[in-house]
């Protein structure tokens, strides 16, 4: 797809999903009077939930699905004394729903930060972040007194890591949640940034970034958490990169054109959008990271990608959920927390190709998509399907269902729920006994608007019309949550 | 702002002067006016992790000289042999004073950093103050030296 393909589609989906704002604040609304309040699924949790036993309301669980589905998200965001701006700046909240013999319980805890703690004893947020200034009170040693913990979740042995994206991964007991400690994989490599969304081989290999201006360190790590290599690359231009991919050979790394160039208070403010610069995707050899090529493509955003695979005749493919700059993160994020929303498009799911030949392309579908997951089992290996959020509200953030897109058919299998639910991401477990791509279930929890509740959905993944095998409940909402993943029992 | 590696440290440039203050071995010498009546200073550092290396301490008698604009006051390489070491300064003149220390663990006399520049080593500062993304300042970290004993403890690690 060239440029103006690109563009054109995405001001399609702009234009099939404006409302004016006259328009946008009646039905806001109407929606806080019919009780959908989406205002319910970004409010405080005060204290950690112990483990409590979810109701099941409708369906019955498969027999052979047991194990702990982790999930971390901002939890914690007003204080005393003064709030979050952001909505990627509240306290990390790292929750455990855990499934066995047809029932499930839940738990939360906040992960015991440096940053929590300067902020508990303040009374206030004063602990800068993505989006919120310092305070007179901050006390900031390293970026690591900065570390939200509050973006997704690595299982390790018996501990989950919660993990940020500018500091060290934080190690959490996993069967109490409770915090052991800041993880320094190597002694000088302390507080070297972490992203919130490493990429594992089949064999097991932890890969991840550390990401600073224009270079970059590669993590690799072994599947009990101990560094086997740590390697710093130079970039070939400056990016934002919340999440980068890989294919069985590769790492690849799509550099947009949103970049640090001043110095100016919060971090997300010292970012400017160059759509002039393009973006510049670069592609290093697993086993050589001197081995690189680089390809151009035209400026988008992009937070998330899938995992990446390679072809018979050498290219590249990975799906991604793109957006025209990154107006969320710079402007709902915040909105968000003043109880605001400004409508924009939703991400469309997009499949990127790089050639052989040096080319690389765009193929935009017109499907609202975020929060892209695949079967695990095939990470870096040729796929036919992408598991993705949908269906996003106009008048509000966030999807009200979920879908499996089908790559070969272009169709795509979805659910849903409707403005009462706030819809999470989804992850893919398969069948102890699959072996098929889409063999196994989709499990995602939602934020029920309606009876301010949690809940977790189990979907038949090659049927997710057919709406929730089963759903259990807890009444307690817990602020909607980013990244999750599961350990089989 | 997230403080993200790839800014500029001032903290870490004060740091990093420290460890080149030490690099050199230059203790400024302390002049004394003999009649004058002088305070000796002892400071603990508790709560040190790993005892190896030692922590090296610098302790400045004005702002100029904390922010390394002028001598400073002593210097001190402090063996880590205990979770709790101290340092006597004799000799000081009454005044303000503030101390700035790193603990050396691997012993290579330098200020560990990380590739990005950030500080791998503990630093602390008088009065514990803390700096935000910065070395904390000589408003937070200076602390009365009276005639005669003086003690002031501080955590680091």
């Amino acid at each position: 797809m060239n440029r103006r393909n690109l563009l054109q589609s995405l001001s399609g989906v702009a234009l099939a999903s404006v409302l004016t704002p006259e328009l946008a604040q009646a039905k806001a609304q109407l929606r806080h009077a019919s009780g959908f309040d989406w205002r319910i699924g970004f409010a405080d949790l005060d204290a950690d939930l112990a483990p409590t036993a979810m109701r099941r309301i409708s369906g019955h669980a498969p027999v052979d699905l047991a194990g702990s589905l982790y999930r971390n998200g901002p939890g914690k965001f007003h204080r005393p004394g003064g709030s979050v701006d952001h909505w990627f700046d509240g306290d990390g909240l790292m929750r455990a729903f855990r499934v066995a013999e047809g029932e499930a319980t839940l738990a939360a805890r906040f992960v015991d930060t440096p940053k929590r703690r300067t902020d508990i004893a303040a009374n206030a947020v004063v602990t800068p972040g993505f989006g919120t200034a310092a305070k007179p009170g901050a006390r900031v040693d390293s970026n690591d007194d900065t570390n939200g913990a509050n973006i997704s979740v690595l299982p390790v042995g018996n501990e989950v890591w919660a993990l940020w994206e500018a500091g060290s991964p934080i190690a959490l007991d996993a069967k109490t949640l409770e915090t052991k400690g800041m993880k320094t994989l190597r002694p000088d490599l302390a507080h070297v940034p972490f992203l919130a969304h490493p990429r594992i081989d089949t064999n097991g290999d932890v890969w991840s970034l550390g990401m600073s201006s224009d270079k970059a360190l590669v993590w690799r790590l072994a599947r009990d958490g101990s560094l086997k290599s740590a390697d710093l690359i130079d970039l070939p231009m400056a990016s934002y990169i919340h999440d980068f991919t890989a294919s069985e050979r590769y790492l690849i790394l799509i550099l947009q054109p949103w970049v640090q160039d001043r110095m100016v208070l919060p971090f997300v403010d010292s970012l400017s959008w160059h759509p002039e610069k393009g973006t510049k995707v670069l592609v290093l050899d697993k086993n050589d990271l001197t081995q690189r090529r680089v390809f151009e493509l035209p400026a988008f955003f992009a937070f998330h990608y899938g995992d990446a695979w390679e072809e018979s005749d050498g290219t590249l493919r990975f799906d991604g959920c793109v957006s025209a700059n990154p107006s969320f993160a710079i402007n709902n994020g915040r909105n968000i927390m003043k109880g605001t929303w400004t409508p924009e498009p939703s991400p469309i799911l997009t499949m990127f190709v790089l050639s052989p030949n040096g080319k690389a392309r765009m193929d935009a579908t017109k499907i609202s998509a975020e929060f892209p997951r695949n079967n695990q089992r095939m990470a870096g290996s040729a796929r036919r399907y992408t598991v993705h959020a949908t269906g996003a509200g106009s008048d509000g953030p966030l999807f009200n269902g979920l879908a499996t897109h089908d790559w070969k058919t272009g169709k795509s299998d979805a659910y849903d729920f409707g403005p009462s639910h706030l819809m999470e991401e989804a992850v893919f477990v398969p069948r102890p006994a699959g072996t098929a791509e889409l063999d196994g279930w989709l499990l995602a929890p939602s934020v029920n608007l309606l009876a301010r509740a949690t809940e977790l959905h189990v979907f038949d993944a090659r049927r997710v019309v057919a709406g929730p095998i089963c759903t259990w409940r807890a009444d307690v909402v817990l602020p909607v949550s980013l990244h999750g993943a599961f350990v089989v029992a | 702002m997230t403080l993200r590696p790839n800014e500029p440290a001032p903290l870490l440039k004060s740091i990093l002067l420290l460890g080149a203050v030490f690099s050199l071995l230059m203790v400024a010498p302390v002049t004394l006016a003999a009649e004058a009546p002088t305070g000796t200073l002892t400071v603990t550092f508790e709560g040190l992790k790993t005892k190896t290396g030692a922590v090296m301490l610098s302790l400045a008698d004005s702002p100029e000289s904390y922010d390394g604009k002028a001598p400073a006051s002593g210097q001190a390489m402090v063996p880590a042999t205990s979770d709790t070491v101290s340092q006597t300064f004799k000799g000081l003149v009454p005044g303000h004073y503030a101390i700035k220390a790193f603990h050396d663990v691997n012993g290579d006399g330098k200020m560990g950093s990380n590739p990005f520049g950030m500080p791998t080593e503990p630093f602390a500062f008088s009065n514990n103050a803390h700096g935000a993304m910065g070395p904390a300042k000589w408003e937070a970290a200076s602390f009365e030296v009276k005639a005669g004993d003086n003690t002031h403890t501080i955590a680091i690690d």
